[in-house]
């Protein structure tokens, strides 16, 4: 075999391989491995331990729905969260577990199960700030996460106060929550869950008090100011419907048995 | 000067192969660049004209706007500071006390050695922990931190620049200047260092032209540069190309007026060269294929 007639074969051989892989991830069936998108530190929703390993309540509902539910493998894909959408489409992952709230713009460009956890969009201080209301945010500097729904909850703020809302947009909340310690914000204006995480690991940081959206919607409210209120869902490519259905089974198989209400207890009632 | 003038007497269509022959070469030459030219304009002037929405173009051009203007100070203001540092940096680390160099090539090595964005980092995170929670004084420390960290990254680039330029200057300048009885520093002032600049500008210059593209770093301590503003529209609108047209066209905006400024500064400073003399008789196509 000459060298031009060795390229050609392994050629051949190389992209029928090829073929055959991509045939394997569409048959589906057991023990595939869905990748999940995920914007990580996101702390309780998904973060690493000091071990390195990964953990949260995201983290534990792929496990419970997707591992033990579905018979899928899984793997955590870290990403940033401002494109995360765009990844997603780009065939990056399958999926984005990322606590996204669904809004229309995203519904927009993706499909989302339902939703599998309800959040509020809330302020910290500084113990010991003058921040007491809603009021007292106008002219000041606020901190968010780039593409998040706090960033859209701060962009409608600054319209309320006609402008007068200085938005600093971090890459990963742990930089906006540095921003507050470093005293380069006032507040930090992001999910409740994520914010209380934050709140009780330092005694320094409180919420911002008072009665809010969800108060006014008369749901059970948090005993702090709630700025909007949300729900995440599991985010899809548009198209990808019945793997969508699989998902939302195995949602509602967990809600069930139970076991939703034990991860959720582990991270939100400890 | 003698070899560069000596490739041009090579005749042409000479008996070694169809590579020696000028003319075609330079055909082929047009040839590929036009279909580069051709591709790129095509690709571009489809993309541009298929996914780029107008409406969105002309809602977030005042973003870019106000991020351009930031980009400028930071730019003017770190380029300033910069080019000072790194020439007292650059004087540090030819010094003949060890003390000197030795501290001057530490800090070369360590600004050169580690990214960029770790320097931001520990300006911009670092620093304000090192007070207790909430008691950093400076409020928007994002834009000092960032003019911090890109003098003191491009003052280590300017500084081994100006090694360079150094170096390059003949010994024989210093000996001389020695010999009619200057002091080293005199010397060093009336004599090496014009010189030194001279040879040192291109690189000065090339480094500057990063440092404003280093900028677009600056979105990971939150500063509302360019790239912040792509991002936010991106997110926002998840259409990319419409931003991203106006983030090429304003860091354009930055860089082209720039490389112009270091070609007149480089113009000045080579004034007495006959450079720009020969490099006109070796660029003319002299029938003959040129001779001296």
């Amino acid at each position: 075999m000459d060298r031009r007639s060795y390229l050609k074969a392994s050629g051949a051989t190389f992209a029928a391989m090829g073929v055959a892989g991509c045939l394997d991830s569409f048959t589906g069936g057991d023990g595939e491995t869905i990748t999940i998108g995920s914007d990580i530190p996101y702390r309780p929703f998904e973060y690493n331990t000091e071990a390195g390993d990964l953990v949260g309540f995201d983290v534990e509902i792929a496990e419970a729905v997707f591992a033990e539910e579905l018979d899928y493998e899984y793997e955590f894909q870290s990403t940033s969260f401002d494109s995360i959408i765009g990844s997603l489409n780009n065939g990056n992952f399958r999926v984005i577990m990322s606590a996204m709230t669904i809004n229309e713009e995203r519904a927009e460009q993706v499909d989302f199960s339902d939703p599998y956890f309800t959040a509020y969009q809330t302020a910290v201080i500084l113990s010991g700030s003058d921040i007491t209301s809603k009021e007292d945010l106008r002219g000041v500097d606020v901190g968010v996460q780039k593409g998040t729904t706090g960033e859209t909850a701060a962009e409608a703020i600054r319209e309320e106060f006609d402008g007068e809302l200085n938005i600093q947009s971090f890459d990963q909340i742990t930089g906006a929550f540095d921003a507050l310690l470093n005293n380069q914000v006032v507040a930090v204006i992001n999910d409740n869950t994520v914010n209380a995480e934050f709140a009780n690991q330092n005694d320094e940081v409180q919420f911002l008090e008072g009665e809010g959206e969800a108060a006014d919607m008369g749901e059970n409210a948090p005993p702090y100011l709630t700025l909007t209120v949300e729900e995440y869902g599991i985010a899809f490519r548009q198209g990808d419907d019945e793997f969508r259905q699989e998902v939302n089974e195995g949602l509602a198989a967990i809600r069930e048995s139970g076991r939703y209400d034990e991860i959720y207890a582990e991270y939100f009632e400890g | 000067m003698s070899d560069a003038l000596s490739e041009r007497e090579e005749p042409t269509g000479a008996s070694s192969g169809l590579l020696a022959n000028d003319d075609l070469v330079r055909r082929i030459g047009e040839v590929v660049a036009g279909l580069f030219l051709a591709v790129v304009l095509g690709v571009l002037g489809w993309t541009v004209f298929s996914e780029v929405d107008p409406d969105l173009l002309q809602t977030i051009f005042p973003r870019f706007v106000t991020a351009y203007l930031l980009v400028i100070r930071i730019v003017i203001v770190s380029s300033i500071l910069s080019v000072s540092a790194g020439i007292i940096v650059g004087l540090a680390r030819i010094s003949s006390s060890p003390l000197t160099s030795n501290v001057a090539r530490g800090y070369i090595e360590f600004f050169r050695g580690t990214p960029l964005l770790f320097q931001l980092f520990l300006i911009y995170f670092g620093i304000p922990s090192l007070w207790g929670t909430g008691q950093f004084p400076i409020s928007d420390w994002e834009i000092p931190a960032a003019v911090i960290g890109l003098t003191l990254n491009h003052a280590a680039y300017v500084g081994e620049a100006m090694r360079g330029g150094i170096n390059a200057v003949p010994d024989g300048q210093m000996e001389a200047a020695r010999s009619i009885g200057m002091s080293r520093v005199q010397a060093m002032r009336e004599v090496i260092l014009p010189q030194a600049w001279r040879n040192a500008l291109a690189a000065i210059g090339n480094d500057q032209i990063i440092l404003v593209k280093d900028t677009s770093l600056l979105t990971l301590i939150s500063v509302p540069e360019i790239m912040q503003v792509f991002r936010s529209v991106n997110s926002a609108t998840f259409d990319p190309w419409t931003p991203l047209v106006w983030v090429c066209l304003f860091y354009l905006a930055v860089t082209l007026p720039m490389s112009k400024l270091v070609g007149v500064l480089e113009a000045r400073a080579d004034w007495g060269s006959d450079r720009k003399s020969l490099a006109k008789r070796l660029g003319s196509r002299m029938p003959g294929g040129g001779t001296s």
